[in-house]
């Protein structure tokens, strides 16, 4: 099968626990070769998804075709598919090496094979010395490389990873999600992880799905996905930004007009006149200063937050409404707290959104 | 390595005073223990090698001597076995039962499993010689439902001898292993299933594996239990079945052989310490 061309298809997959839809008639495509997250909050179906596709939760309708068959009804032993798990799930009554070789001794491969087999996988995650270690022995963060060692070795048409990371601290996850995104890419694996931290999300993927009550809402670049959001949700799910709420003036050429508490602004977008909008942009949009064909607005400067490189300063902009601007020290002077400023950001950058669609 | 290091200078005195404090704590139990269980079994020991001449071998000599005597250890060793493995047998599938339940289910069976526990060992045996006597329940109903015309011999047999004694010990089978299995993640079942590994191998291979220190902690308690079991062969199977147990009652009660119930008493140690030795040694790495 040719790189490009469908590997992982979910075709209107849907789930019902009870009451409770977890999985709204799901379509997601996925390349060979291709690294996509699951981006959600708890509870919006991105873990039952990935279940769903590893044969560990049941559909109620739709189908699941991998590496050009149709997997629906299969059980998870017959799919070829390997999951890291949150709690990576080690076997603690075998050794690291004998995680690692279990799939290939379930498979009944030859003993000298699956030898070289685990020592490859276990030199992958540069774990080989410690093959012979009990898992109760290891750190977390050299468990969660056992756990993805013993996923590779099988050589799935798929891995998948719920939450893999999560268990760790941040600075290593951090390291992690760089090494992995590396490591995947050398071993050409296709993966889907799944995650609610937009930080992994961005780092590791080609492409991101943001998952909201059952359904993708955006399945993007994360280039694209944070800088142009498709819907109110994953503007807010993905980075910061500042949301004004007004009412439609007028609209022309895909852009909107809009009236709101601290003035007129400007936005992409189509909507009729009257519609209630929540109008966006995204912090580093916004300038202190203003004029010319911008949008700008001018508060107080209520906080300052120095974080290193850029420091997020957050103005109160009266009638309950705020800006946030990422300012970077080279562009001119930081204000201080109670400094009445203006700030302005380009229209382009602005976005509409329908008012009803707030999560 | 670096850790011993940098702690050895500060914390020996502390240590010290620590490890004070600890045996102080300990001493009474140690005492307590040394008193009420070493003693009594160095007693048993040392009375074993005695007899009406002094000190001797006899009591050994014609207990693991005569093919009396052989026969009865074999009694104790086949109650102990059959009860073991046949109430392994009902409490594996039991304790997942156990803990798959959920809610009031979860309790009840919970109940039914502790409230036989509070009621005697003799009590429950003479349940079971009502229950199967020749004009017992299970007799008398088998007659009025016409599956049989005259009573079954049930009572004073092997067989009610061992479902007497599953009855009675089966708790002790289940509630280890339920301990085991009710922590038991599923997500190791679901590793083992992406890995490849079918619902059997599975079981083979990572459910039993992780369950064993329970199954092991079960049958240590069930055979020792059973090995030595006293009442239950005594009401429910009588002379025709003699084990260690009654031996050991007959040489102190009737006999008046203290030696040779001593020495009767140390075996039927021996074989109990010998399979909970075995058990733990299997628990350790099955690799």
């Amino acid at each position: 099968m040719s790189e490009g061309s469908p590997h992982l298809v979910v075709g209107g997959v849907s789930k019902r626990y009870g009451p409770t839809t977890v999985l709204d008639h799901i379509d997601l495509t996925i390349r060979r070769g291709e690294l996509v997250t699951l981006l959600g909050p708890s509870g919006c179906g991105k873990t039952t998804l990935l279940r769903a596709i590893a044969g560990l939760a049941q559909p109620d309708t739709g189908k699941v075709e991998l590496a050009g068959r149709d997997i629906t009804n299969v059980p998870p032993h017959k799919r070829n598919v390997g999951v890291v798990f949150q709690s990576y799930a080690l076997f603690p009554h075998l050794t690291v090496a004998g995680n690692v070789a279990f799939g290939l001794k379930v498979r009944g491969m030859a003993r000298r094979e699956i030898d070289i087999a685990v020592e490859r996988a276990l030199s992958l995650v540069k774990l080989g010395h410690l093959a012979g270690r009990r898992i109760s022995a290891l750190s977390g963060g050299q468990q969660q490389r056992v756990a993805l060692a013993r996923a590779i070795a099988v050589e799935p048409d798929v891995l998948l990873f719920d939450e893999a990371l999560s268990a760790l601290d941040r600075k290593l996850r951090e390291e992690m999600q760089v090494e992995l995104r590396r490591l995947l890419q050398e071993v050409k694996a296709t993966a889907i992880f799944v995650t609610h931290d937009q930080d992994e999300a961005l780092t590791m993927s080609d492409r991101v799905a943001v998952m909201n009550k059952g359904r993708i809402e955006q399945l993007a670049e994360p280039r694209e996905l944070y800088l142009r959001p498709a819907s109110l949700f994953a503007l807010n799910f993905v980075g910061l930004s500042t949301r004004i709420s007004g009412t439609v003036l007028s609209a022309d050429n895909g852009k909107v007009h809009v009236e709101t508490k601290v003035g007129r602004l400007s936005a992409l977008g189509s909507f009729q006149a009257g519609s209630p909008v929540i109008v966006a942009a995204r912090p580093e949009q916004l300038r202190i200063g203003g004029g010319g064909e911008t949008n700008s607005a001018s508060g107080r400067v209520r906080s300052v937050v120095f974080q290193g490189s850029r420091t997020l300063v957050e103005v109160d902009a009266g009638a309950g409404e705020s800006l946030l601007a990422e300012l970077s020290g080279r562009d001119g002077a930081i204000p201080d707290v109670h400094d009445e400023i203006r700030l302005s950001w380009p229209v382009t950058e602005t976005f509409a959104f329908p008012m009803e669609a707030q999560a | 390595m670096t850790e011993a290091a940098l702690s050895a200078p500060v914390a020996s005195p502390k240590v010290d005073r620590e490890r004070l404090t600890a045996i102080g704590f300990v001493l009474p139990s140690f005492v307590i223990i040394a008193g009420v269980f070493a003693l009594p079994l160095v007693l048993l020991l040392g009375v074993s090698f005695v007899d009406a001449n002094g000190l001797t071998f006899a009591n050994y000599k014609r207990l693991l001597g005569a093919p009396y005597y052989l026969w009865v250890i074999w009694n104790s060793l086949r109650l102990g076995l059959l009860t073991t493995l046949i109430a392994f047998l009902i409490s594996y599938p039991a304790a997942f039962a156990l803990a798959r339940a959920r809610g009031p289910l979860r309790s009840l069976l919970l109940a039914t499993l502790f409230l036989p526990l509070a009621a005697s060992v003799i009590v429950k045996a003479f349940a079971w010689t009502i229950l199967l006597r020749s004009d017992g329940i299970v007799n008398e109903t088998l007659i009025a439902l016409g599956i049989i015309e005259d009573p079954i011999r049930m009572i004073f047999t092997e067989t009610a001898l061992i479902v007497g004694a599953v009855n009675i010990f089966l708790p002790f089978m289940i509630l280890p292993i339920y301990a085991i299995v009710a922590q038991l993640d599923s997500r190791y079942a679901e590793a083992a299933a992406t890995l490849g590994a079918s619902p059997v191998v599975t079981f083979f291979r990572v459910i039993l594996p992780l369950t064993l220190p329970g199954i092991i902690a079960g049958v240590a308690l069930a055979f020792s239990l059973s090995v030595s079991a006293y009442v239950v062969p005594t009401l429910l199977i009588g002379e025709k079945y003699p084990t260690l147990a009654t031996t050991i009652a007959k040489a102190y009660l009737l006999a008046r052989e203290p030696g040779f119930g001593a020495a009767a008493g140390v075996v039927l140690l021996a074989i109990a310490i010998a399979v909970v030795a075995l058990s733990a040694r299997l628990s350790r790495e099955p690799k």
